[in-house]
């Protein structure tokens, strides 16, 4: 049993949960903290399940004929394909109130990215390529110093997190907008640190790209929208 | 609704029941080896190697298997496999699904005592990573993601 992954998985939930917890009490979220729990751990169970199928299938391996292999999730998640699927669920969920559940959850998503990452400490999984930086280190047992590539990914999502948060208790911004700004930096993040994780020669690098490419439209689209309506219409 | 329902689920079902037929006969049996022998050929390894241990009735086995696969395709490292408690049928039908042209030498060790003998548990799947010369490096018990190969792997090479 895969310890190591239900601890990263706990380390998750937690920023996430905090975050919805806070902005409920603080911003113009427009429905109830457990509600958004709910959908968020909806979309994270869809996504990651869709995730492993879309990774069994990629590896050549039939899930119908190996559905007990679904559950292995360490075997692989592939995040485009999760990404996809937990926003989508989102939608579905927040059918009739579909931006204020997705702006809602955004700060939230991106401290629970920026939690899963930070669990690497407990999987033992948080270096990357070799690094010569002051901060670089090398794991038990080897000469070699490396980039904390995952605990980078942490830190620029988390500081994300809390700006959007801040800025949505700041100001009311125009509906899609909380959620382009999170899709854009959450695709950044992992483009940026792609180079320096190990690999087999396997980068989503087209998934983050168009992550960013899909969060910057939805941005524009948003800002134009508002200011073609008035303040009472988009609010 | 409950039409689609019904036939979405025989349609599951019926593509269940086909099941995925491997054709053995081109997989060889595997050789049984000892601790003592694998030992001797990671100390005279002048290329860094990474040790599988697996088994055909293991699931988790299975999901990293395609990884492995890849992995082997790389140059500079060498590939072992070592099949634990299981049979010749099942080690070869696993061996024909999953690793048909990869390089990867693998070995029937009936009773399980290699990877202990070798400093590993009896649990499957273990991977074990030895740098040129036989020196272990780090063993990673469980399945193992395409990170952690790759770092390893790297940490092998390096050495």
């Amino acid at each position: 049993m895969e310890f190591t992954l239900l601890g990263a998985v706990f380390i998750a939930v937690v920023p996430l949960y905090l975050v919805l917890r806070w902005e409920a009490a603080r911003s113009n979220a427009a429905t109830c903290t457990r509600n958004l729990w709910d959908i968020a751990l909806g979309a994270v169970v869809t996504g990651v399940f869709i995730g492993r199928l879309a990774a069994m299938i990629g590896d050549g391996v039939n899930p119908i004929t190996h559905p007990g292999d679904i559950l292995i999730f360490r075997g692989g998640v592939a995040t485009g394909p999760a990404a996809v699927a937990a926003i989508a669920t989102a939608a579905w969920f927040g059918r009739g109130v579909l931006w204020p559940v997705l702006d809602g959850l955004s700060a939230a998503a991106l401290a629970g990215l920026a939690g899963w990452h930070s669990g690497c400490i407990v999987r033992d999984s948080c270096l990357g390529t070799p690094s010569d930086l002051p901060w670089a280190f090398a794991q038990e047992g080897s000469t070699v110093a490396r980039h904390p590539v995952e605990i980078y990914a942490a830190v620029l999502l988390l500081a994300a997190a809390l700006l959007l948060v801040w800025w949505r208790t700041e100001r009311i911004l125009a509906p899609g907008i909380p959620m382009g700004i999170a899709l854009a930096v959450a695709s950044g993040a992992r483009l940026f640190t792609e180079p320096m994780r190990p690999s087999l020669g396997s980068g989503p690098v087209w998934w983050n790209v168009a992550g960013i490419a899909v969060g910057l439209a939805a941005i524009a689209w948003s800002q134009r929208r508002s200011r073609a309506q008035p303040a009472s219409e988009t609010k | 609704m409950r039409r689609i329902i019904v036939v979405v689920a025989l349609s599951l079902l019926v593509a269940a029941c086909g099941g995925t037929s491997v054709d053995v006969s081109a997989v060889p049996e595997l050789p049984e080896v000892t601790a003592e022998e694998i030992a001797s050929q990671l100390i005279a390894s002048e290329d860094p190697v990474v040790v599988n241990v697996w088994a055909s009735w293991c699931v988790p086995c299975r999901s990293e298997a395609p990884l492995l696969a890849r992995a082997a395709e790389q140059d500079g490292v060498s590939f072992i496999g070592i099949n634990v408690r299981d049979d010749q049928n099942g080690a070869r039908g696993f061996i024909a699904e999953f690793f048909p042209d990869a390089p990867i030498d693998h070995y029937f060790d009936r009773s399980g005592d290699i990877p202990v003998a070798l400093g590993a548990t009896r649990g499957v799947p273990i991977t074990l990573f030895y740098a040129p010369g036989g020196e272990l490096i780090r063993i990673h018990s469980g399945v193992i993601d395409e990170r952690t190969l790759a770092l390893q792997i790297d940490e092998i090479k390096a050495r």
